[in-house]
Parts: structure tokens; sequence; C-alpha cells
């Protein structure tokens, strides 16, 4: 029998409202609004509210997948990891870093978006970095 | 924002506009209701009348795209009115001549003409604005996604300088950051033409220290935008995309235009959580994390840095996105991607990165802090340009106003504008497979004024089609006079009827923001069984 | 405290609980907790700050995946006000809930304008005198009744319909919400229909609310829902004699409205 709560931020607007997701043997049950955060001070809006239900949505995607032909199909993380570096060398080696580019993402982390702009500047070698915070 | 949140509750005016606050930021929304419970003025310009609007002291609707021209109407009464302040104008600012010679030719009359705002209006929210001891402004998309989005930023900082209502507790200049994270990954330097922190990668020296940090040479080119990308994968330039968590098939503008790149595209890959309409286009897709399966951090819209904490396991073989990363960092060959822990991650960032090099995981459990925080005993800096502004002396800059690129014609007759819901985020990855969400609305609609609704002839709930030069989707009316006759509105989130099919890619030369807030459209009755 | 801490212990030792819902300090937050025998160690982050957290409407979660648990849980005036109303409404079996009771500190009684700030039995924490403050009702009722309509409609417009009020409410139990109910009011509005929306939570809070404040706690607009819920209080009480949250037998006497009119809350298996 396990209750706790992990306080955490709102994944949902830029506001940062402090939240508690509610997790039962495992499994995320619930959302509390943070009562002692300095943004919300323990209200929450709708979404906050809800913010736990797409966890568990059906389409979450557990697999790497690989395209084959028409279909993607189901591959392991080698296997996907391995197609990623030959095709971007191929292109990097035809075309040029400036031939590859990536749309990073306001929904993901600071440490994230660090990385895969470090990927692009650093590794392959190219400023072709943006996201959508214009949208 | 160059303010906090929490400021804005001791604010005695809000000068809000193009944010519908209760819907895409509620909880700032309630801080705006308190600071009217303790006696502040609410003004709210905004060609939609929204909730906000509705709990306003001053509610005026303008024209749209109009947002240069009311607000350098406001600086001309301001003024004649002789209540700018003239000592923040002398110490603080420069090109102060400049400015008032451009706003000389916005008379009341000519202003009214331009955005529909009656000048007595015009007149007593200069007043109130100017006036008031601490006074705030808030916007949102509804200044930023026009082509001439820098145009009405600058001007909102043209007038907050005017009146010197700014570099004190709950004044500013405040955007409201749509998305959980764009304050971060726009520190983190996912925009082309900076390092981490907003170090420009054309900057000599800049690239040097970066190039030693991470121990290769770098480009010192700027490189391309999220829509330009898109223009050079159909010139054949751009062969491989990497997309981290985003869907630009349904938010981009003009998607018809984003679908066929990305059909054409040598080699696309999707890192995300549900397979979008992006993934179902990739030739990989790579499983990601919810933010309750990782740890990490966000940066606020007030510049706060806050910490996510892994509740519960990613489902399956799906892994936290920084893990996924530093894998695909590895495999494409770089170096310094051997990070254990996002913390890891996070101190090397620290150290790029001057705003956050007094920042730290410890820290944030502990403090709240809002950047920059430049070492480790400084506290950070909930509110901005306290003593200066970061260039020295803040700059007018003299601006003129500009119409929207696409004006209706005889064609397309009516303007639409998008936005968001209450109930719902972005392009509806997430909100739609919500049960408590999809409840109260899952489906696309058009509001629509009601002399409108006459001359087209539907009735509410009847389904119309939408037509712009870029492409067509259907979508139920709502009449409401929360339009003006003439503008539409319609939510973006529904990718079945996806607003941006519609909407133009018309660029803001600097900022590159698309004009998803004005193109022309028409609007026509279809039969049932069409329907 | 630290005597505190030894008692829960104890209650776990001797089996007498098999779980005890409490606060537990998580860096600079107090966050609601379950400790259990098998982490005894987690106790010592246990704490009781001047915050309060929908503790009874945590445990009916717990209780629906675990009906047959002994649990501990921490009450003040208000959580035992809760209880009672669970226990004759059969959400909870009593002999299966143990009250760790906490008297509230002189601050939180003030600031919850608190009639009750102690629950029957206290371990923790000295008994302070009850508020008694009608000032927000008498407010209200001393103005002329179209002032009145409109003071609620404009409190009510600000709405921005989180159902927060409803969610962090320990009386909220039924199985069906009728704030959810398509045909009385439309889906997909903010503010939802005035006053429609605000009037039915507050029938429904009638015979239930224990006027804990939880829920104009919770509110992002600032809607003052505890007035409104006080006064359908004292109604309840003036008119029928009902005050919720008192122990014993006697139910809330508009349960004879039945399920056409009033939602009746599935009842748990009795063991």
């Amino acid at each position: 029998m396990e209750y706790r709560t992990v306080l955490t931020t709102c994944t949902y607007c830029g506001t940062g409202c402090g939240l508690l997701l509610e997790v039962m043997d495992g499994e995320v049950v619930g959302v509390l609004p943070a009562k002692t955060h300095p943004i919300n001070e323990g209200k929450l809006c709708i979404k906050g509210w809800n913010a736990h239900e797409f966890i568990y949505a059906d389409g979450r995607l557990t697999k790497p997948l690989v395209r084959k032909g028409d279909t993607l199909e189901e591959a392991s993380w080698d296997e996907a990891l391995e197609t990623i570096a030959n095709k971007f060398a191929e292109i990097k080696k035809t075309n040029g870093p400036d031939s590859l580019g990536c749309f990073s993402s306001a929904k993901c982390t600071n440490e994230e978006n660090y990385l895969l702009q470090k990927i692009f500047r650093a590794a392959i070698g190219t400023n072709n970095v943006d996201h959508c915070a214009r949208l | 924002m160059t303010n906090s949140v929490p400021e804005f509750e001791d604010a005695d005016c809000i000068l809000i506009t193009g944010s519908n606050t209760t819907s895409s930021h509620p909880l700032i929304a309630s801080r705006i209701m308190k600071a009217k419970e303790k006696g502040a003025k609410i003004i709210v310009v905004d060609p939609r009348k929204m909730h906000i609007a509705s709990l306003a002291d001053i509610y005026v609707a303008q024209n749209l795209g109009s947002d240069v021209a009311w607000i350098n109407g406001l600086m001309r009464i301001i003024l004649q009115e002789g209540w700018e302040n003239a000592s923040f104008i002398k110490e603080r600012t420069e090109g102060f001549e400049e400015l008032k010679k451009a706003v000389a030719e916005y008379t009341p009359e000519k202003v009214e003409e331009i955005t529909g705002i009656p000048k007595e209006t015009l007149k007593e929210i200069a007043k109130i604005y100017a006036t008031s001891e601490k006074s705030s402004i808030v916007y949102c998309m509804g200044i930023t996604q026009h082509a001439t989005g820098t145009d009405n930023v600058k001007s909102l900082a043209n007038l907050a300088m005017l009146t010197g209502q700014i570099g004190r507790p709950s004044t500013g200049v405040n955007p409201l950051r749509g998305q959980n994270n764009v304050q971060g990954s726009t520190d983190l330097a996912a925009i082309p033409n900076v390092y981490p922190g907003y170090q420009p990668v054309t900057d000599d020296a800049i690239r040097e220290k970066f190039e030693k940090a991470w121990g290769v040479p770098l480009s010192p080119d700027p490189g391309l935008t999220v829509v330009e990308m898109i223009n050079a994968v159909e010139e054949g330039k751009l062969k491989g995309l990497f997309v981290l968590g985003e869907n630009p098939l349904v938010s981009d503008p003009d998607s018809n235009h984003v679908e066929k790149a990305l059909d054409a595209i040598d080699f696309l890959v999707v890192q995300d959580i549900f397979m979008t309409e992006t993934a179902r286009k990739a030739d990989v897709v790579l499983p990601g994390a919810s933010f309750a399966e990782k740890d990490g951090t966000y940066t606020g819209t007030d510049r706060r840095l806050q910490k996510i904490r892994k509740a519960v396991e990613p489902p399956d073989e799906a892994k936290a996105d920084w893990d996924v990363l530093c894998r695909v960092g590895k495999a494409v060959g770089g170096k310094g991607f051997e990070f254990a822990s996002p913390e890891e991650v996070f101190r090397e960032i620290a150290e790029v990165m001057p705003i956050y090099h007094g920042i730290t995981y410890d820290r944030i459990e502990k403090e709240i802090i809002h950047w920059p925080c430049r070492s480790e005993d400084d506290p950070g800096s909930p509110y901005l340009h306290k003593d200066g502004f970061a260039k020295g002396k803040g700059h007018f800059t003299p601006i003129g106003y500009k119409p929207p690129v696409e004006l209706p014609d005889k064609e397309y007759p009516y303007q639409l504008t998008t936005g968001r819901l209450p109930f719902h985020y972005h392009t509806g990855t997430m909100t739609r497979v919500s049960p408590s969400l999809t409840h109260e609305v899952n489906e696309a609609f058009i509001e629509v004024h009601p002399t409108n609704a006459f001359e087209i002839g539907v009735k509410n709930s009847q389904v119309v089609r939408l037509t712009s030069r870029r492409g067509s989707v259907n979508a139920k009316v709502i009449i409401t006079n929360d339009v003006k006759k003439g503008v539409v509105f319609m939510p973006f989130h529904f990718a079945e009827a996806a607003a941006n099919r519609l909407t133009i890619a018309a660029l803001d030369p600097i900022a590159k923001i698309p004009e998803y807030k004005v193109c022309a459209v028409n609007i026509e009755k279809i039969e049932e069984s069409e329907a | 405290m630290e005597k505190f801490k030894k008692y829960i212990k104890e209650l776990f030792e001797s089996g007498e609980i098999e779980g005890f819902l409490g606060i537990r300090k998580n860096g600079l937050h107090p966050v609601p907790h379950l400790f259990t025998p098998e982490h005894p160690e987690e106790l010592e982050t246990l704490t009781i700050p001047d915050v309060r957290y929908p503790m009874t409407e945590i445990l009916l979660t717990i209780v629906r995946k675990y009906p047959d648990k002994k649990l501990g849980i921490m009450v003040r005036g208000c959580d035992e006000r809760a209880l009672n109303e669970l226990v004759k409404n059969q959400k909870i079996l009593p002999e299966l809930i143990k009250h760790i009771g906490i008297a509230c500190s002189a601050d939180l009684a003030a600031s919850c304008r608190c009639a009750q700030p102690y629950p029957e039995e206290i371990h923790y924490g000295e008994k302070v005198a009850p508020v008694e403050d009608r000032s927000d009702i008498e407010a209200i009722d001393t103005m002329p009744q179209e002032e009145r309509f409109d003071y609620w409609m404009s409190e009510f417009s600000k709405c921005i319909k989180c159902y927060g009020c409803r969610n962090i409410c320990s009386m909220c139990f039924c199985d069906q919400c009728t704030l959810e109910d398509n045909d009385l009011i439309a889906t997909g509005q903010a503010p939802p229909a005035i006053p429609i929306f605000h009037l039915i939570r507050a029938f429904h809070m009638a015979g239930r609310c224990i006027d804990c404040g939880l829920c104009e706690e919770a509110c992002p607009a600032h809607i003052p829902l505890r007035t409104l819920y006080r006064k359908v209080r004292e109604s309840m009480s003036g008119f029928l004699g009902y005050v919720s949250g008192t122990e014993g037998g006697e139910k809330d006497p508009l349960e004879f409205l039945g399920s056409e009119g009033y939602m009746v809350p599935s009842k748990i298996d009795e063991k």
C-alpha cells in the first residue's frame, strides 16, 4: 500500500504552477494544487487539475520505431540510434552540415533543450536549431 | 517578463492586450483578479471580448493588426497632456526626440479611423496607465503573432519607458509565455542565432568560448528558423530534420505547405510521447517520457527556475528525453554526452551560461530564483532594469503603423484570428486524450458575429466551410457578440479542422513569427449532406 | 513532536493501524503522505504545518482501493466533521479509521475563522478558542435583495470553471457529478452558465458542507464560496435542525429527495 505525493511543476503553460502528483502503488492517480507554492498558492486551472490524465492515455509511444517501406515498425534502441547515425552521417557528407536541422521543444526541459542544440551545434556543426516559441 | 507573477497583485493599473488570460494563463488571471479586488484598474484592449474583458474596468476592441497605431496614439496623448515621466526619460533613455516626432501624426481622430478605438476611450486609457503609481503591461500572442510583431512589442516598450512604468515592482512589460518552457528553451538557445544565454553565434570571442567548452570547431553562420527550415526542405536544401516534442504539422502556419515539406524530406526523426500527425511521417520515432516520468527544470514565464520531478517510470521501453538525447549525441559521434543525470547536464549549463551561472539544483530546492543570477550569492532578479537597461540606456524606437499583410477583399471578405480555449493546450496532443477536458469541448468551432451569421445565412451549430488562399476547413458556427463584425475566431487545437490550414505564413522580418492572428477568409454555408 | 512520532510508531508496531495519512516535509513544502510500518524511517519527515490539505478526500482515494485496511489519519476539527459525514454516508467504516487528533494553532484558527479548531481527542497541540465570526454572512444579509443578487452574479462571473471547489471537497463523493451534466450546464464555456453552476453546487452542499473552507482557498477567481455554503449550512440548521459534520446516526434530511433530485452515493461494500 503506497500513497505519496510528488511536488512538480505543471506542464501546461508558462505560468509554472506547483502541483502534487498523487502516486498510488506506482501509478499517478490524481493531482493536488501545491498549497505553499508562491505562484499558484493552492489553486489550479482545469488543465492543471487534470495534468495527470494524458499520462496513461492510449497511444503512448512505448518502443522505438523505424520505417520499413510504408510502415513504421518496432525496433530496438540500438537499431533506431544506428539508423539515425548512419543517415545523418550520409546527409552531412553529401550536402554539408547545414542540410540538417532540428526543432527543439518548448514542452521539454532546459536540460533537454541544451542537449539537442549541443548535438546540432557541436556534433553536427550547424546552427539550424529552432523551436515553436513563436507558434 | 520584466517582472514576476506575484507582483501583478500589487499593481495599480494592468493593461492587458492580446492575451486571453483566463484561458491561457488562468493563474496569472487569478492574480489580476486579486489586483482588481485591491483597487487596481484593469484595461483590456483586444479584438475579442473574452472572459478577462468582461472583468475589466475598460474594455475596447481594436481592429485586427492595428496595435502600433493605438499605442502611438496613447503616447501622443500622454505627451500632449504632460503625463510622461520626464526624469526617467532624461536619465534612463535615448531617442526621445525621434519618438516624439514619430507619434505626432497619430492624432486621436486618425487612430480612431485605423483602430476603431473611440478617442475618448483612448484618452481615458492613456490617463490611467500613465498616471497610476504602478502600471503593468501584460501581452501575449495577440501582440506577437503578426508580421509587425516586433514593432508591436517595441511600441509597448516605448510606452512603458515614456511613462517610467518599468524597473520597479509591479510595473514592466510582461509577455506571457504560452508553453510551459518557452522561456527555458529560448534561454537554452533552441533558436538559430545564439548559444545558450543569448550569446551570439556570430561573436568570435563567444564562439571561441563555446568551442573550448565543447571541444569542437563551431559554425559562425546563424541557422534557419522553423518556417525557414520548412521552406529549405522545399528548395531541396534541408535533407534531414530532428523534431523533439513538437507537432509542426498542426502548430505551424499554412499546414498544407508543411505537410508537403515533411512528405518530401529525405529523413525525419521524431521524438515524442504520442504518435502525432508529424510522427506518422517520420523515418525513425523515439519514445520519450512525460513530465511525470523524468527529472529536470523548466523556466517559467517570469524567468523563475523550477524543478520537475519523476513520479513514475516511463512506459515499457520509453526513456526520459534527456537520456534519449545523450544516446543520440553519442550515436552521431558527439563528444561530451556522458551525463548520468539531468543535474549533471544543468551543471554544464550553469558553467557556459552567465545568466544561469549562480543557479544549482540545490538552490532551487530552497529558494525562488529568477535569472539573471550570476553567482552563488546572487539572489536573482524578480524584476529587471532596476538601475539601468541591459544595454545602458533604454532606446526609444520610432515606429509607424503598417496594415496586416492580407486584408479582406471581395473574394475573402472576413478576417480570421486564432487562439486557445481554456480546456485545451496547443495542438491537443495531451489535452485531447484527457477525458475531463474533452468532456468540455472536443471539436473545432468558429465564432461569428450575429450580423455576419445573418449574411451567410447560418444558425448556431450549423457547419460552414472556411476558405483562405491556402486551404479550407469545416467547422460549427457559434454566433456571438464577442467578436467584432467582420472578424471570426477559431481555436487551433483541433487537427481535423486545423485553423492553420487557413493561416498565412507571412513572417515578422526580425522575430520570424508568423501572422497567425490575421488572415482573410471566406465563409460558406454547406448543406447537411456535405457536412 | 518526537512524542507524537513515537505514538504513531507504536500504533504501527501494535498493528492497530496499517498506515498513517499525515503530512511530510518535502524541502520547503509540506505535502500529504501515507506513512506505513514498512518505512518507519519516513516518520522523521512527519510535520504538522499551518497548511491544510484535503486529508479526508485523500483518505477516500485510498479507501476505494484498500477498503479493508486499518488506517490512521491526521484530523483537525474540520477533518473530523468530514469523517463524521463520511461515516453517515457509508463511505468509510468507523471501526477501520483511527482519528489522530491535531489541535490547530491560534493563527490557523484565526485565518480559517474556525468555529471548532480541534477534534474530540487531541494527540498533538493545545486547544485554542473557537472563532465565532459571521461577519461575511451578515454583510451580505444586510444588502438589499437586488444588490445581493448583483453581488453574487458579479462574483460568479469570475469563475474559470476549474472545478477546484468540487475536486478539493471531501463531501463531493458522488459517482456522477451534476456539474458535468450537459443538460443542466453547457460544457465548454468559461465562465460556466451563471448562477446555475454555483447554485447547483450550493444546493448539493446543503446537508453536507462541513465548513472547512478548502473550496474557497482553492478558488483561482477568489469567489467567496465559503460564505455561500455557510449560509446554506445555517439555513439547514435553522429550517431542518440539521448540522452536518456532527457525530451520530442522524442523516442528511435532504436524502429523502432520492435519486431524481439528489444523487445518492453508491455505498461501499459492507463487510
